[in-house]
């Protein structure tokens, strides 16, 4: 049985945006922060693999090509178990809003387009609570490339070269964040994930955002 | 003779030894070693948390009690992984004799007395190729307390003590591993341990092991 299938009782309120690299997620939840501080909420933003505990190692593993579908996997599950029950746990008791960054839908996007089974993944992060509000930013991986290597080539595991689908890096990525964004798509149904389009305005993204949470919020009654 | 077939499907063959802190297993693991090796088999030994990716981590993060129980499963898992990966299968696939100090069932046994899910841990473990045998040394807890405090002294986690059964070290370590051992007792049938008394001597142990080991190699599975 997950946790991601049902209903939290905290008392706080967890937000979360996915979407693949260059998508515009971080942009919109960076405003959405500003918004919620600015009308005196609670706030705390965590992001993907940034524990303490263990992020700096899979960077550095990263680097060195080290890691395996299998490895990549688990080393995120450290990060995020250890985010969860750190800060996203206890932030949620104390009732504050979370904005993260990526949540678990991003590996169930990224390990799966890797070949890991998507129910072992799933079964991995069963203990993640299941968001107040997920929305996931919809982009074509052109169109991603285009925002994110304007100035770079893709990086190893973000074109997923890994997986030897192409020894270019740029057709690699077009494959791989294909995949992690067919992934994604099946999971709007799965997990009910709000899907935005990337390609529309800061603003109106924005506008939109703000008007779902309002909801929320108000369906916990709070007022905003 | 029927013909053996290891039951991973690989070339070599995969040997287990099970058991808790101070039950022998690496005494056993190296004159298990050098009796294989001395029929000129290639023989190799992995041990529990020694991957080049984690194992540095596992134990910094050990020293600092940055752990609970989740983490602490899933950073095993990833060592476990990447030796697998890297280590284990590699060795299988070109015919080696792969002896292991413990294998995915410590996990079992510890996770779960640390309060996880026993379906969530088997399914971190879910891919790993089954073994070939698995030896496991039964001991009985006061004589288990009198070795490692005769040897390397009662260290944090093997004393369970992240899981707070009590404060006093030695009473805290006794709870933790009698939980362990009713874990491993739990597996004996259902992953066909061979138990053996820990107690008996060293010799005694090595020769049932040399035993076991001494079947399949005479099937000629290895030919």
């Amino acid at each position: 049985m997950s946790k991601l299938t049902e209903q939290h009782n905290y008392k706080g309120t967890l937000v979360c945006v996915e979407g693949i690299d260059g998508s515009g997620k971080s942009t919109q939840l960076a405003l959405l922060r500003d918004w919620l501080k600015s009308t005196g909420h609670d706030v705390i933003f965590t992001e993907w693999n940034s524990s303490e505990l263990i992020s700096q190692t899979t960077k550095l593993a990263k680097k060195k090509n080290m890691l395996s579908p299998r490895t990549f996997s688990l080393l995120h599950a450290v990060d995020f178990a250890d985010r969860l029950k750190q800060v996203i746990d206890p932030a949620l008791k104390a009732g504050f809003i979370v904005l993260a960054d990526r949540y678990a839908y991003t590996a169930f996007a990224r390990d799966v387009a890797r070949g890991v089974d998507p129910q072992w993944v799933r079964n991995v992060y069963n203990f993640a609570i299941k968001p107040d509000l997920a929305i996931y930013f919809d982009i074509n991986p052109q169109d991603a490339m285009e925002r994110i290597c304007s100035n770079r080539a893709p990086k190893f595991y973000e074109a997923g070269m890994d997986l030897k689908l192409s020894n270019d890096p740029y057709e690699s990525y077009i494959i791989f964040q294909s995949r992690v964004i067919n992934e994604y798509q099946k999971m709007v149904d799965e997990f009910g994930l709000v899907k935005l389009d990337a390609m529309d305005s800061i603003h109106s993204k924005q506008v939109r955002i703000r008007e779902m949470l309002k909801s929320v919020l108000n369906n916990k009654g709070v007022n905003i | 003779m029927t013909q053996f077939k290891t039951k991973h499907g690989y070339e070599g063959l995969l040997i287990v030894i099970e058991g808790t802190d101070g039950s022998g297993k690496s005494t056993q693991l190296q004159l298990l070693k050098k009796s294989i090796q001395a029929q000129s088999y290639g023989v190799i030994i992995s041990e529990w948390k020694t991957s080049r990716l984690i194992a540095n981590v596992i134990d910094d993060a050990k020293e600092r009690n940055l752990l609970n129980a989740t983490t602490y499963s899933l950073l095993y898992a990833a060592d476990f992984a990447d030796r697998l990966e890297n280590t284990i299968i590699p060795a299988l696939k070109s015919g080696f004799i792969v002896l292991l100090d413990r294998y995915y069932y410590t996990a079992l046994a510890r996770d779960v007395v640390r309060g996880q899910d026993i379906e969530w841990v088997k399914n971190l473990y879910d891919y790993a190729p089954e073994p070939d045998l698995v030896f496991y040394l039964d001991m009985p807890v006061d004589v288990l307390l009198k070795r490692i405090i005769g040897t390397t002294g009662l260290n944090y986690y093997e004393s369970g003590r992240d899981v707070g059964f009590s404060s006093d070290f030695y009473k805290s370590f006794e709870i933790y591993q009698n939980k362990c051992l009713e874990q491993y007792e739990r597996m004996k049938s259902e992953y066909n341990f061979i138990s053996i008394d820990g107690t008996k001597s060293i010799d005694e142990i090595h020769s049932i092991m040399n035993h076991e080991v001494q079947k399949i190699l005479d099937s000629g599975v290895l030919y």
